[in-house]
């Protein structure tokens, strides 16, 4: 029983993980390890790293600057 | 799995998928049971998958794994992120499903349910399916570039100016297609109007929510907006059951179209974290959660179709839209087959964040499939209306009267019974007035949806809360269209603009703003107010030019993967998509001539023009109607001249790429293919 908890557990946790990424909401999540993974870039003088509001603000701007919705 | 297992399931796939067509195709006798139609689709889209997308990964494009995909390459953490393939799936299934796919199939079963689900399962195996996986590809092999510039590099610099243009006009006749289903849907509706305004309010809220108290927590946020939403729906009936509250949300039709020009307006000038993301967000949430709610309730319901295999407008004569199967069959369903504005997208951000080639093949082709069966569900919605009461919702005035009792003997006139007190009791028992003359297709899919979920929770007493759920799921996102379109539609007569006069350009400039947004609105605006002041409903001139216009650049964008093929020498399979393209190039040529040229009335724009030119040489017109009938005159020809010039520039495009590939073919001209040169992966094929 226990085991089957453990897998229920961890499909529920895919799940949501799932939608969390497919909404949009984990991006902030995924740029932040997307800087770490970069560490030598996000060291430079050039790159500064966004804040969680910056990083919003900038993805509205990109996402609706072209053609994101369909008939 | 052993190999005689393998092919033991498949050949009993097939069967099953090929006895449910069958079913569909040849029974007359019977009504038909839904299932028939879920099993046909369900098994077509799983054997073409399994077998014909395998075989154009393989053969045609060649995915190659251990080739780096720009998501590899350019990942900057924003556009180029490499993204799981079932997450990617998901957003872009999000982003090509809109209300065509909806609304086209609704319309189209005014032939029956025939001709338009035959054209729904095979259209989309055959031809959109491969339109967006290719297109996909091929964006994907070019950095994620744009198919205005793939059409430019490939084919010719006036190639991709052709593209923008063609573009820009259909995104202006879109737009003022669906305002136009938003209006009809509306018109003298106060439940549905109180709903769909409340949803501005509850967007601007999500808004502030997501940019001040709580950047970027989208889910949590769009979770509060839907609750709102459907409380406003619930809500909605006290408005209409309320005198002094519903009349302040009873609108006319022109009432209704000037709000929504306005709010298109307002859309788009305005930052877009306090109204269009924020209802973006809403939409795709409550869009992904009715689709799903309507299969399972088909599912659970397992109703049974009303409507005939054939009705007796094949012949062209029919009251949703004039025309016959070929091509207005294939026009109308649109989007659920074939969809140029896939093109757009899947050339737009999807092929920046593909994590392996072979994934194009699940994201493009898949999402494409689940589209279609969007569409086979709004036809199965359509169809388990009974005929009359389908024509009753679909046809306007202009033909069967305004009256019940007119509609009533039109309708059985034509073989279809009808009781008028039957169409004024299910108006009432879906709270609105009346739901004769609700021309646009949502009107009707939503009393189908309300009855198979009423089939599922809460029986006739939800009816009216089902049906004005899905008039708001329509409307909600039909909106989420216009602001995101009016907006793109800002850019490109900014880009455009620009060329002319240089201020223009600037995207931040206030003035250039306001400037670009009001000629993108007042573009679509006209064709909308035109379609409200048309006596014939408006759907019958807009939606098949919104047809055409889709279908024209979805063979654009097979006339670009067609010569990619071609350069990339694989003449051998160029039927892939020279088929599909060939296809759609005699639909659009052979509507856009019967548009424009048609001696009925009913049919050719020049024809009802000259009809009502000669009525007012003849006095036929009384004094106070000829400002108006010289306005419908003049908006006929208008009509005319756009899908003239949408043709046109389709030949041209064509004429070009042929050029292109007798040089290749004959004049043994060196091809030279813009693909972005081959790094290999650093990433295992499990990553």
């Amino acid at each position: 029983m226990p085991q089957k908890l453990k897998q229920a557990n961890r499909a529920l946790r895919k799940a949501w993980q799932w939608l969390r990424e497919v909404t949009g909401d984990a991006a902030y999540d995924n740029y932040l390890r997307h800087c770490t993974a970069n560490e030598n870039r996000a060291h430079s003088s050039a790159f500064k790293k966004l804040t969680r509001a910056e990083f919003y603000s900038d993805a509205l701007r990109r996402k609706y600057s072209t053609i994101n919705r369909c008939c | 799995m052993n190999k005689l297992l393998k092919t033991i399931l498949w050949t009993a796939i097939s069967l099953a998928g090929a006895a449910a067509l069958s079913a569909i195709a040849f029974e007359r006798n019977e009504p038909l049971n839904a299932v028939w139609f879920v099993v046909a689709a369900v098994a077509t889209y799983v054997v073409a998958y399994r077998f014909y997308s395998s075989f154009i990964a393989a053969k045609v494009l060649a995915l190659d794994d251990s080739r780096a995909t720009p998501a590899e390459r350019l990942e900057d953490g924003k556009d180029f992120v490499p993204t799981n393939k079932w997450v990617l799936i998901g957003h872009h299934f999000a982003a090509i499903a809109g209300p065509g796919p909806l609304v086209g199939p609704t319309l189209a079963a005014q032939f029956g349910y025939l001709p338009g689900t035959l054209w729904l399962i095979l259209g989309a195996v055959l031809g959109g399916c491969v339109q967006d996986f290719t297109t996909l590809f091929f964006s994907m092999r070019r950095n994620g570039k744009s198919l205005g510039q793939m059409a430019r590099e490939e084919v010719g610099k006036r190639g991709g100016m052709l593209a923008l243009l063609a573009v820009l006009a259909i995104m202006v006749i879109l737009l003022a297609a669906v305002a136009l289903i938003v209006v009809k849907a509306l018109k003298d509706s106060p439940w549905g109007t109180f709903t769909l305004a409340m949803t501005i309010p509850i967007a601007v809220l999500v808004g502030i929510y997501l940019r001040f108290l709580r950047p970027g927590r989208i889910l949590e946020a769009s979770l509060i907006g839907v609750a709102l939403v459907i409380v406003a729906v619930v809500a909605g009936q006290w408005v209409n059951a309320s005198l002094s509250w519903s009349q302040a949300f009873t609108l006319s039709g022109p009432a209704l179209a000037i709000a929504i020009i306005v709010y298109g307006f307002a859309a788009s000038a305005l930052p877009v974290w306090l109204l269009l993301a924020p209802r973006d967000y809403l939409s795709a949430f409550i869009k992904v959660g009715a689709i799903v709610a309507l299969a399972g309730g088909i599912l659970f319901v397992r109703p049974t179709l009303q409507m005939p295999a054939l009705t007796r407008f094949i012949d062209g004569s029919g009251p949703v839209f004039a025309g016959k199967i070929f091509p207005f069959c294939f026009i109308t369903i649109a989007c659920g087959a074939v969809s140029g504005f896939h093109a757009l997208i899947s050339s737009g951000t999807t092929p920046k964040m593909i994590l392996h080639e072979s994934h194009a093949r699940v994201i493009g082709y898949g999402a494409m499939l689940m589209e279609s069966f969007v569409g086979v569900m709004a036809m199965i919605a359509a169809c388990v209306l009974s005929p009359g009461v389908y024509f009753a919702i679909n046809a306007p005035a202009g033909i069967v009267g305004k009256t019940p009792e007119t509609a009533a003997a039109v309708i059985h006139s034509w073989g279809f019974p009808l009781d008028p007190h039957a169409i004024i009791t299910l108006a009432h028992r879906v709270g609105e007035r009346t739901l004769l003359d609700r021309t646009g297709g949502a009107p009707s899919l939503a009393v189908g949806m309300a009855q198979i979920f009423s089939g599922t929770i809460g029986g006739d007493r939800l009816l009216g809360i089902w049906y004005h759920f899905a008039i708001m799921f329509e409307a909600l996102f039909i909106l989420t269209v216009l602001d995101a379109g009016t907006r793109v539609g800002r850019f490109m007569v900014q880009e455009l603009g620009g060329h002319i006069w240089k201020p223009l350009g600037q995207r931040g400039w206030i003035p250039g703003i306001l400037i670009s947004s009001a000629l993108i609105c007042g573009a679509w605006g006209y064709f909308l107010w035109q379609g409200v002041q048309d006596p014939l409903g408006g759907i019958n001139s807009v939606w098949p030019l919104f047809g055409i216009a889709n279908q024209l650049l979805a063979a654009v964008a097979l006339v670009v993967g067609t010569t990619i093929l071609l350069k990339m020498g694989k003449l051998k399979w160029i039927w892939v998509t020279l088929a599909p393209m060939a296809m759609l190039v005699a639909v659009t040529m052979t509507a856009s001539y019967q548009k424009i040229f048609d001696a009925s009335p009913r049919l050719g724009f020049l024809a009802q023009a000259n009809l009502l030119a000669s009525q007012i040489a003849a006095g036929a017109i009384p004094p106070d109607r000829i400002a108006a009938t010289q306005r419908l005159i003049f908006n006929n020809r208008l009509d005319a001249a756009v899908t003239a010039v949408l043709a046109l520039m389709v030949c041209a495009l064509l004429f070009e790429a042929l050029t292109v590939w007798a040089a290749i073919l004959f004049a043994g001209k060196q091809a030279a293919l813009n693909e972005a040169p081959y790094v290999p992966t650093r990433w295992a094929e499990g990553d």
